[in-house]
């Protein structure tokens, strides 16, 4: 049985509590981020379509329900998800093998704990929206989740753009006509958000150097296009049903040129080439 | 073990790196060293049918200057006898 609302966010109340005394200088990373303005751009629907809002509970249309499902399988992080806690029991053991000082380590047991807050709140949704969906496995298709980790550079950039991707999709949410991931959809792209800065830190200590440079340069070659394309393919037939629906605000190719124009940014800033945004692409 | 696992499972082999057994609920597995076991990485088993081996040949340079692997050096020397003119000149380029 659900549990009451008001309890529900008194659990998450606990949780916050608990943040609160994770924090330091460093952490969380979005802190900085968000104090000089907001880092994200705007992501505005700019085609006419109906308005749609709909809460837990109520009834949703087939066509709906069955895009929201397919979102949400692709997002993922959810307590019943046996694949999303393998992916993090990865994240674990890279931390354990490659760490290159106790504070790194540290800062990946705080991203640790921050993901499996959003399994608790995207379980908390899937179970007001299908019970057995709660505890369905589904292993992460996209290759990008599948990328070899070799080096503290490549889970740097794993963080960099995978968590930076799901901050782009949870800023499209807080305009989500499905009202509970509307509401948490802020809190996600803000902790999404500092896991990518997380990993841009990382980056950026391992620029420092010479030898660190060329590693990062070398292996931006194997991230670079999986991360463009996490979006999907361009001219796919169930963007334009996901934005009728309030469910997206923009199409593949939109979100994709504004996620580009910001990594873009901060790999110049690293002094890292960028690499041909159409080289080892596989869904444009 | 499926096609692209058993991909991923030969195009590390040639640099020196075992596959470990499936972690993770079957997902994922660690890459070990197959000269002293240590723990070098991991990998999933969704990569597109010849990644692995592109992702891997790709890297050969970074085995060979140390950038990559195992503090041992076993990827370094498993480089060195794969292509030895290849070898040379990432050493020249990436340093030692």
């Amino acid at each position: 049985m659900a549990k009451p609302d008001h309890q529900a966010m008194s659990e998450m109340r606990v949780i916050e509590d608990a943040e609160q005394r994770g924090r330091t200088d460093l952490w969380p990373f979005w802190r900085k981020a968000y104090a000089q303005g907001d880092p994200l751009p705007r992501l505005e629907c700019k085609v006419s379509r109906p308005v749609h809002r709909f809460d837990e509970g109520d009834p949703l249309p087939e066509e709906y329900k069955g895009l929201l499902l397919k979102m949400l399988r692709h997002e993922g992080e959810r307590a019943g998800n046996k694949s999303f806690l393998g992916l993090m029991g990865t994240c674990l053991e890279i931390a354990e093998a490659l760490f290159p000082t106790p504070e790194t380590k540290l800062l990946k047991a705080e991203y640790l704990a921050e993901e499996l807050k959003h399994a608790i709140m995207f379980h908390r949704l899937a179970v007001g929206l299908q019970h057995d969906f709660a505890l369905r496995d589904v292993p992460y298709a996209h290759y990008s989740f599948h990328l070899p980790r070799e080096s503290w550079a490549d889970d740097a950039f794993f963080h960099f753009f995978v968590d930076l991707n799901g901050a782009f999709h949870s800023r499209d949410w807080r305009e989500s006509s499905y009202v509970p991931l509307q509401k948490m959809a802020a809190t996600v792209e803000r902790d999404e958000l500092g896991h990518s800065e997380m990993g841009y830190y990382f980056l950026t200590e391992i620029c420092q150097d010479r030898r660190g440079r060329i590693l990062a340069q070398r292996i931006l070659a194997k991230w670079y296009p999986a991360a463009l394309d996490m979006f999907g393919r361009s001219d796919s037939p169930n963007a334009p049903k996901f934005i009728h629906w309030g469910l997206k605000s923009v199409d593949n190719a939109e979100i994709r040129r504004l996620y580009k124009e910001y990594v873009d940014r901060k790999l110049v800033a690293l002094g890292l080439d960028v690499p041909d945004e159409r080289k080892n692409r596989r869904f444009l | 073990m499926s096609q692209i696992v058993e991909e991923i499972r030969q195009a590390y082999a040639r640099v020196g790196i075992t596959l470990d057994q499936p972690a993770a609920y079957g997902t994922y597995y660690r890459l070990l060293c197959a000269g002293c076991g240590r723990m070098v990485g991991n990998v999933g088993d969704k990569l597109l049918p010849d990644m692995a081996q592109a992702l891997v040949d790709e890297q050969f340079d970074l085995y060979a200057s140390g950038l990559l692997g195992c503090p041992c050096g076993h990827q370094k020397e498993q480089t060195r006898a794969l292509d030895g003119p290849r070898w040379t000149r990432a050493q020249q380029t990436l340093g030692a």
